[in-house]
C-alpha cells in the first residue's frame, strides 16, 4: 500500500470557477447577488418588484436555479428582463461551474446587476461560492421567528437578510425584534431588511443598498 | 443533500491523484471536515460507500479528521461551545467573537495499491 499527500480541498474545481467568474464579473463592473432560502419564500417575488424599481435605470439579468420547470425565469422574461433558467434535476444547490456554463449558452448582454437565484433551500447552497459579491438570506415572515437559529449557517454567512412578506405580519406569529437579534448574533454588523413586495414597504431599500453596493464596486475598481 | 456531490468530488481527487502516480486501487482517504462546513460527517460516509460502490475503488474507506471552529472573545478568551454553534457575540460580555478554523473540508491524503502489488500488502 502507498500513502500519498493530497492536501487539497475538496470544492477547488469550484473554488476555480468561482473565482473565474469573479474576475469576469469585475471587468464587467456587474454587481453579483447569490439569493438563498427555502422554497416558497419569495424570491422570484423580490426579483419581480426589484425589476419594476430599477428598469430603465440599470441593466438587470437573472440566473435562476431550480430543479425543475421554467416558471421563474420566464417570470423575469416577461419583465423584459434577460433571465437563464438551470435545471438541476434534483440537485439542491447552483455551483460556479453551473454558473458559468449558463453563461456560456447564453449571452446576458452587458450587466449591472445579476441575480443569481438559487435553489430553495437553506442548507446546500451555503457551501458553493458562485462568484457573487454577496450572499443574500432571505426569510418569509410565514416560515417562523426561529429560522436564523435553526440554519445559522447561512444566516452567519449571508451579508444581507430579507426579511419577507411583511404585510402578512399581523397575522402570524413573528417577532421582528426576535430575528433581528438572532441575525444580529450570527452576523454582527450584517444588514437586515423589511420588505413585502405586495405593498411594496421596503423595496426602496432594499433597491437602495443594491445601487450603493454597485457604486461602491465600482469606485473600488477605479 | 449536497454530501453525494462531495463524495463524488473527492473520489475524483483520489482518481486523479493516483492515476497521476500508474494505475492502483484506492484503499483508504482522509477528509478534514470543519465544524461549519455544513458537512454531516456520517452523511458523507454514506455517500461516499455509495459513489465507490460497484466500481474499481468499491470497499475503499473514508475516514473523517474532525476540525472544531474555536470562538475566541478578545475580553473573555476562548469560549465552549456546543458543535454547531455559530454564534458570534459573546454571550457574557456582548463582544463579537473571533472565530478561527472550522472551515475545512479538504482531502488531506489517501492509500492506494499500485497495480500488481496486490500481494505485498
Amino acid at each position: 500500500m502507498t500513502q500519498v499527500d493530497v492536501r487539497q480541498k475538496v470544492l477547488a474545481d469550484n473554488a476555480a470557477a468561482a473565482a473565474a467568474l469573479r474576475g469576469r464579473f469585475a471587468d464587467s463592473g456587474t454587481l453579483v447577488l447569490n439569493l438563498i432560502s427555502s422554497p416558497g419564500s419569495g424570491k422570484t417575488t423580490l426579483l419581480e418588484a426589484t425589476v419594476r424599481a430599477l428598469a430603465g435605470r440599470l441593466r438587470l439579468g437573472a440566473i435562476e436555479g431550480d430543479i425543475a420547470t421554467e416558471r421563474d425565469a420566464d417570470r423575469l422574461r416577461k419583465l423584459g428582463i434577460p433571465a437563464h433558467q438551470i435545471l438541476t434535476g434534483g440537485g439542491c444547490h447552483l455551483d460556479a461551474r453551473q454558473v458559468r456554463g449558463a453563461l456560456e449558452q447564453h449571452d446576458l448582454g452587458p450587466l449591472d446587476l445579476l441575480f443569481i437565484e438559487n435553489v430553495g433551500n437553506l442548507v446546500c447552497p451555503t457551501a458553493y461560492d458562485l462568484g457573487e459579491d454577496f450572499k443574500v438570506a432571505l426569510l418569509s415572515v410565514t416560515e417562523g421567528e426561529d429560522k436564523p437559529f435553526k440554519y445559522p449557517g447561512i444566516f452567519a454567512t449571508a451579508e444581507v437578510t430579507v426579511v419577507t412578506k411583511a404585510d402578512l405580519l399581523p397575522h402570524v406569529p413573528f417577532r421582528l425584534d426576535e430575528v433581528r437579534g438572532q441575525v444580529a448574533a450570527l452576523r454582527p454588523g450584517g444588514t437586515l431588511l423589511v420588505t413585502s413586495a405586495t405593498t411594496g414597504e421596503g423595496v426602496a431599500g432594499w433597491c437602495a443598498l443594491l445601487e450603493e453596493r454597485l457604486a461602491r464596486k465600482r469606485a473600488a475598481a477605479g | 443533500m449536497h454530501e453525494l456531490n462531495l463524495a463524488t468530488e473527492i473520489h475524483r481527487t483520489c482518481r486523479a491523484t493516483i492515476e497521476a502516480r500508474g494505475p492502483g486501487r484506492l484503499d483508504s482517504v482522509r477528509v478534514a471536515v470543519g465544524e461549519l462546513s455544513a458537512v454531516e460527517p456520517e452523511l458523507l460516509v454514506y455517500a461516499w460507500q455509495a459513489v465507490v460502490a460497484g466500481g474499481p475503488d468499491a470497499g475503499a474507506t473514508l475516514e473523517v479528521e474532525w476540525h472544531a471552529a474555536r470562538q475566541v472573545c478578545e475580553a473573555c478568551g476562548e469560549r465552549e461551545h456546543e458543535p454547531g454553534d455559530w454564534m458570534r457575540i459573546c454571550p457574557d460580555c456582548g463582544r463579537p467573537l473571533r472565530i478561527e478554523g472550522g472551515n475545512e473540508l479538504d482531502v488531506v491524503d489517501l492509500t492506494y495499491t499500485p497495480d500488481g502489488q496486490e500481494a505485498a500488502t
